[in-house]
């Protein structure tokens, strides 16, 4: 059996360290700067977008439908995406639409994460008939189609940001409850776990203090690429019509709205915020894969 | 270039469906929205089960596309007395197997629509104020009614005649619905007889051979379930069906300015409102209001319909495919004020002033209820009036949900305000208002839409005394009375009317009608 280590602890600066093998990867680098931009623009978007499109009452009605490059003939604002079916400024709209995106994405994959582990932890620690009862919860929960399971919520909980996030921490824990269980099972037996044991330390103070620092890597690199999946599953909700409310939307009901312009020739209301969405998608996936491929045990050798 | 992959991919997906081989010079492909959940023809009141029926069989009267009620299978009607109908029956007029029309057909018909079973709607709805259906002599059918019901030749409409020979059996009613789902029993007097039908695909008719009145343009007509607007257009555009059904109106332009394609729309029937809670004192979607109810005062109503221009509402979301509202009725109906067919003009100084003047300078907040896919284009509908709303200070939040779930929350008066829909196809506004606004009673089934739980003795009076007025012009007198009644309470706010359109390939055309039916007798090429 091999000697037990502890990856953390092996040099002084393991965050440097960590930088600088992400720094090896040009297209992750890239994604993470793309990432960090369309970031800091979201997060800036009632300080630097043209128009506050959620402030219904501010919308000419009869600037709606307009190329992009119009200029309004009420407020003389330049619309440089044009604008929806609404009157939204597509810009405005795109800038405070990937805000609810980011926000629901980040604050349900963390919910999920923080659920998802303290249970798959508590399963591996505890074993015997607990970590059959909450992996067979998980086994039905993944057994259903994520989407589905959200669709079926959001119908019963009505629509409301809090409430996508809701939906989405819902479908998203347990493949953190997998993973962190399957992690913290080998944990569980390595001798350091087995030596707090001796000095008699709380089951509590054990997992998270002890195993748990042991067991992030891979789980750092689940939320990254979850986080991907939570902002398309709630474009998808959105979509649908079933996510945000319709006066504040997010990317993925920009679209949807866009979409039966599509045949007459109004690409714009569609193709932007699809381009944002993809955009953001991406740079999340590269800065994931390349996280996985330094985090990964495996390929440390 | 772009056309050829076009045709590529409609081909590919309906491979399955297509039979193969070209179309016919007089073959007819219709694009439907939504397929009939039954074949027989007193199962469902539905729309696409309706225009099946309607162009399989023939009832004793018929609407014309504006909706106005004219004679099919009874030459001739007259009262015996105010409750006493007596039909004569067009002479010379046989099923499409070849038996004649008797009035036992007609008699075994009126006795079948209580008898089906698990009816979703039942028919019963338009049968429910006869008493008697009896045959006078082999030509001649009396209706006797309850009560004096000016509405019966309306109502009589949705009945379609069957063969009596072919469509008893067995069962209580006769034909069983399953059966008549299969083609068993599908006799009528129609221009077309029914050839084939495959639930989720084509549902085939031919030609009636004996039909009695001018024969039908087409030898074949198959219609086919295509719920997807964008793909009924391009499969219209890629020549795969000839005519489509509920053209979208963000293409309407664009099909309007292509030379090989046809726009046809019909007299606006179906009415667009928003509907204001004026009973509780403590109404749901309110706020900032003290615990008080805003709606209940006359001014505030009026104010917000003031605040609404919609005008702009069908210029800009509804592409033109609808008529601004003064009433829940249309110029053209029965019993409309003539002062209320024009749509108010918006004036938002005054409908600030008339708020400040009812206490509400500062504004409130409500929440508008929407369906979101049920009406055309009704969640846009809905934030526009959200914005317009907003901009004289009653600040609104829209609540645009899927359409079960809507009309769930309605129906529990969840609702402060919410945009609603009224289809009449009895072109008679009277229907409309008792529905809408008269005083709720279920029992008498009166107030039946009413969900803003309007109430006014005046108006109800009037309307009660209309529905037993049998003298045409006397009614029209009472029913315009109470139309403008209503809207001077502003007791709802009509937006407007959608006007129902339909796309053929050019050279063809249809006398698009009122009722929103896709009848494939009245697509004809034009010379």
């Amino acid at each position: 059996m091999a000697a037990p280590m502890i990856p953390a602890a092996k040099t002084a600066s393991p965050r440097r360290l960590l930088m600088q093998r992400f720094a090896e990867s040009p297209l992750a680098v890239l994604g993470l700067g793309t990432l960090l931009l369309l970031l800091g623009f979201a997060a800036l978007a009632p300080w630097v977008a043209p128009q506050n499109p959620y402030d219904i009452g501010a919308l000419e009605i009869f600037d709606s439908q307009l190329p992009p490059g119009s200029v309004s003939e009420f407020t003389g604002t330049t619309y440089w995406l044009g604008t929806d079916g609404q009157a939204r400024d597509v810009l405005s709209a795109m800038l405070y639409g990937m805000r609810t995106s980011l926000i629901v994405a980040v604050t349900s994959v963390l919910g999920a994460l923080l659920i998802g582990t303290t249970i798959g932890m508590v399963a591996a620690y505890i074993g015997g008939w607990v970590d059959a009862v909450l992996m067979r919860i998980v086994d039905l929960q993944l057994s259903f189609p994520a989407i589905l399971v959200a669709l079926v919520l959001l119908s019963v909980l009505g629509q409301g940001v809090d409430k996508v996030i809701l939906a989405l921490v819902i479908v998203q824990w347990a493949y953190f409850a997998r993973t962190a269980r399957s992690t913290a099972m080998v944990e569980r037996n390595r001798e350091y776990v087995l030596a707090a044991r001796c000095l008699n330390l709380g089951s509590r103070r054990i997992i998270f203090r002890h195993m748990l620092p042991n067991c992030l890597p891979p789980l750092i690199v689940i939320a990254t690429i979850d986080l991907a999946h939570a902002i398309a599953a709630e474009a998808t909700l959105s979509f649908l019509g079933i996510g945000v409310p319709v006066t504040e939307p997010s990317l993925g009901m920009l679209i949807a709205n866009g979409f039966e312009f599509m045949m007459s020739g109004q690409y714009w209301i569609s193709f932007f915020p699809g381009m944002a969405l993809a955009l953001l998608i991406l740079a999340i996936n590269l800065v994931g894969d390349h996280l996985r491929d330094i985090l990964n045990p495996r390929n440390a050798q | 270039m772009r056309l050829t992959r076009h045709r590529l991919l409609t081909a590919t997906a309906f491979a399955g469906l297509t039979l193969g081989g070209p179309a016919l010079a007089d073959d007819l492909t219709i694009g439907l929205k939504s397929e009939p959940s039954s074949l027989d023809p007193q199962f469902h009141v539905l729309s696409p089960n309706m225009q099946v029926a309607l162009s399989i069989f023939e009832a004793l009267t018929t609407q014309d596309p504006t909706g106005a009620v004219k004679p099919l299978l009874a030459e001739s009607w007259a009262l015996a007395s105010p409750t006493e109908w007596d039909f004569k029956l067009r002479p010379g007029v046989t099923f499409s197997d070849g038996s004649p029309l008797t009035a036992a057909d007609v008699v075994f018909t009126f006795d079948r629509v209580a008898k089906v079973p698990n009816s979703p709607t039942a028919f019963t709805l338009f049968t429910r104020k006869i008493a008697s259906v009896t045959a006078l002599d082999d030509a001649t059918v009396r209706i006797t009614t309850t009560v004096p019901y000016p509405l019966l030749l309306v109502d009589i409409v949705n009945i379609p005649i069957l063969s009596k020979t072919a469509a008893s059996g067995p069962a209580p009613e006769g034909r069983t619905t399953t059966e008549m789902n299969r083609g068993e029993g599908l006799i009528g007097t129609g221009p077309f007889t029914f050839v084939s039908w495959q639930k989720g695909a084509d549902l085939v008719l031919a030609r009636n051979e004996h039909y009695w009145g001018t024969a039908p343009a087409w030898d074949r007509v198959v219609m086919r379930p295509m719920t997807n607007p964008a793909a009924r257009a391009a499969a219209l555009l890629a020549g795969d069906i000839d005519m489509m059904e509920d053209l979208p109106t963000a293409s309407i332009a664009d099909f309007r300015a292509n030379k090989a394609v046809n726009v046809v729309s019909a007299p606006p029937a179906r009415s667009i409102y928003i509907a204001l809670d004026q009973e509780r004192d403590d109404s749901p979607g309110i706020g900032g209001a003290g615990g008080k109810n805003p709606l209940k005062d006359k001014r505030v109503r009026e104010a917000l319909s003031l605040a609404i221009d919609r005008a702009a509402i069908v210029e800009r979301i509804m592409g033109g495919a609808a008529v601004a509202a003064g009433s829940l009725g249309t110029g053209t109906m029965f019993g409309t004020s003539p002062a209320h067919v024009d749509a108010p003009r918006p004036d938002t100084e005054r409908a600030r002033a008339l708020l400040a003047e009812a206490g509400w300078g500062n504004g409130f907040t409500i929440t508008l209820g929407s369906p979101s896919g049920r009406y055309v284009n009704d969640a846009r509908v809905s934030q526009t009036v959200a914005a317009m709303w907003s901009r004289i200070g009653v600040t609104t939040a829209v609540d645009a949900v899927a359409p079960p779930v809507y009309f769930k929350n309605r129906d529990a008066l969840d609702y402060s305000a919410y945009l609603g829909s009224w289809g009449n196809n009895t072109a008679e506004i009277g229907t409309t208002l008792t529905a809408q606004l008269m005083t709720y009673d279920k029992a008498k089934g009166q107030g039946t839409a009413n969900g803003g739980r309007y109430s006014n003795p005046e108006l109800d009076r009037l309307l009660d005394e209309a529905s037993g007025t049998m003298d045409d012009a006397a009614r029209k007198a009472l029913l315009e009375q109470a139309d403008a009644l209503a809207m001077e309470d502003y007791a709802i706010l009509p937006l407007h009317f959608e006007v129902p359109s339909w796309a053929l390939r050019s050279g063809l055309t249809y006398a698009a009608r009122a009722d929103q039916f896709t009848l494939p007798q009245f697509v004809t090429t034009e010379n």
